[in-house]
């Protein structure tokens, strides 16, 4: 189950083929930069914000699509952290993320706030 | 800290200079080989996070089977809530996305010393690292009379595929008022719930079409995970059709009569139309033969690498795995893989390492539009892995929590999967 955001640019160079070669090329170029960016917004990118969202990654998916568990991707930096505190004070219910919450630091909270904050504006480009 | 212009920075120039090519490839060096053996959870899981933390990794996973099916959610099978094929992945886009190598073979040595594997196919691979995940092997000879032809008879069905459907035909052979009787087995084994929860869906089948149909489960055990709940489920669900005999109440399970369909306790000779033997489990296979075993059947792992204590450079995650208190869950294995690939990423390409987060969730149906839940948080000692925080769903909850978090199972459920194998 191919994840979406990928699939659109990367084919969107072959319907023009009757275009000049000039556009042609332009447009794969344009395709394989989006394939690459896409391909690599979770890729080589190993840092502390991208080992804790794998937790996340259990549960929420991470292109931001959305089968019955919400989408954590797209919420600000603000709206994520507001939400996580909630759930590890017990202010806001929900006993699978109190858990999950009581289980980060302040400090990975905020990380991972700005991971999806990030990675939300990226989705949104595509 | 932009963390984000940083890396956005990166992929561009990256993606710039070379187009769509990885720049290592494109320059030929030679990678660290990491070989990722058992495409079941952990494996897949494990392959796909080593493929996407680093560039200069080569990931092959080896798995014979071209599709996998998971056990859990396979009791929605049974219950015949789900299709068998609604279940079952492959591994096209670890292969095509991620650029993983899938080989579809499989194992017969690994060489620690010399550092390569062989294939039944004839291959060699060498390797820097290994990940291991063969997942469970049924002990030999813990129950008399259970063997190969046994379980063609007496499926255990908890390895998802064949022995899932043949334990569906059964239940829809079965004669309305005939007893269907699930042994049990002791502890450890994959998946705390999964045995009570096959009762529950099962039962939840037998009241629509075989309302007369009984059901015994004959346990090794005294008790079992979330017991209350479970019998406040089954009287609420099901009042009168479930039979829970425990390991005092029978002496144990000691034999079987294949042909008669008869279950031996010491006491007892239960007959049943249709049995579902889950027998004592141990690692699997390739993990005994490799000498990754102790004396307790499973293998002793380092918990913040999951590094084998007994050969290194191999690392076991999964259910094979000896992880101190954590849960043998499909949740756990997935959590397992992903710390064990960034210590591999960080022991091969240097990245930084971080506290491992070692997280285990479940979703258990009684039945379909009741839920119950469960989550783990864990700490990763150097000795052992101990639970930080638990929660699971109590007696007298909402029936509406329940209803929701039934709904939430299946959202999680296409979730993990996508983690896994999308």
């Amino acid at each position: 189950m191919p994840g979406g955001s990928t699939a659109v640019p990367a084919t969107a160079g072959h319907r023009h083929t009757a275009l000049s070669l000039h556009l042609i090329i332009a447009l794969s170029m344009v395709a394989s930069l989006v394939v690459s960016v896409a391909e690599h917004s979770f890729a080589a990118d190993n840092d502390q914000g991208a080992q804790l969202a794998a937790t996340c990654a259990a549960c929420h998916r991470l292109d931001g699509r959305d089968k019955g568990i919400p989408s954590i991707v797209g919420l600000s930096e603000e709206q994520f952290a507001t939400a996580m505190r909630a759930y590890k004070s017990g202010e806001r219910s929900g006993p699978i993320m109190q858990t999950m919450a009581r289980s980060l630091s302040n400090e990975e909270i905020q990380i991972l706030a700005r991971y999806f904050a990030a990675r939300g504006k990226e989705t949104q480009r595509q | 800290m932009t963390g984000w212009t940083r890396r956005q920075f990166g992929y561009l120039a990256g993606a710039m200079s070379i187009g769509a090519l990885r720049p290592l490839a494109a320059r030929g060096q030679a990678k660290a080989q990491v070989i990722v053996i058992g495409g079941g959870v952990g494996g897949a899981t494990a392959a796909k996070y080593l493929a996407l933390g680093s560039e200069a990794l080569d990931v092959t996973l080896v798995e014979p089977k071209t599709r996998y099916t998971t056990c859990f959610f396979s009791n929605l099978y049974l219950a015949g809530l789900r299709s068998l094929e609604s279940l079952t992945h492959g591994y096209e886009t670890l292969a095509q996305r991620y650029g993983v190598k899938v080989i579809h073979d499989s194992v017969t040595t690994i060489d620690p010393v010399a550092k390569n594997v062989s294939l039944e196919g004839g291959a060699k691979l060498s390797y820097d690292r290994v990940v291991l995940a063969p997942g469970i092997a049924f002990k030999a000879g813990a129950i008399d009379g259970y063997d190969a032809a046994a379980i063609e008879i007496m499926p255990h069905a908890w390895t998802a595929g064949s022995q899932t459907s043949l334990l569906r035909r059964q239940l829809e052979s079965m004669e309305d008022g005939g007893v269907f009787v699930l042994v049990a087995p002791p502890d450890p084994f994959r998946c705390p719930p999964g045995p009570y929860e096959r009762a529950s869906l099962i039962a939840y089948y037998f009241k629509q079409y075989k309302p007369r149909a009984k059901i015994l489960i004959l346990d090794a055990k005294d008790t079992f995970f979330a017991q209350d709940v479970f019998e406040d489920g089954w009287s609420r669900h099901y009042r009168g059709m479930i039979e829970w005999l425990p390991g005092q109440f029978t002496g144990g399970i000691k034999a079987l009569d294949v042909k008669g369909r008869l279950i031996k306790t010491v006491g007892d000779t239960f007959k049943a139309d249709v049995a579902n033997v889950i027998p004592a489990q141990e690692a699997g296979r390739l993990a005994h033969q490799t000498h990754l075993v102790d004396q307790s059947g499973w293998c002793p792992i380092d918990p913040m690498t999951f590094e084998s204590k007994l050969q290194p450079g191999i690392h076991i995650i999964g259910d094979a795995a000896k992880a101190g208190n954590m849960a043998k869950s499909a949740f756990a294995s997935n959590s397992q893989a992903k710390v064990c690939a960034f210590a591999i990423l960080a022991a091969l390409t240097g990245s930084e390492r971080f506290a491992p987060h070692l997280f285990n969730t479940c979703f258990t149906l009684l039945a379909p539009d009741d839920a119950v839940t469960s989550a783990i948080s864990y700490g990763a000692e150097p000795e052992t892995i101990k639970v930080n925080d638990f929660f699971l769903s109590k007696v007298g909850d909402k029936a509406e929590t329940r209803r929701a978090a039934a709904r939430e199972a299946n959202g999680w459920y296409a979730a993990f999967t996508h983690d896994i194998f999308g």
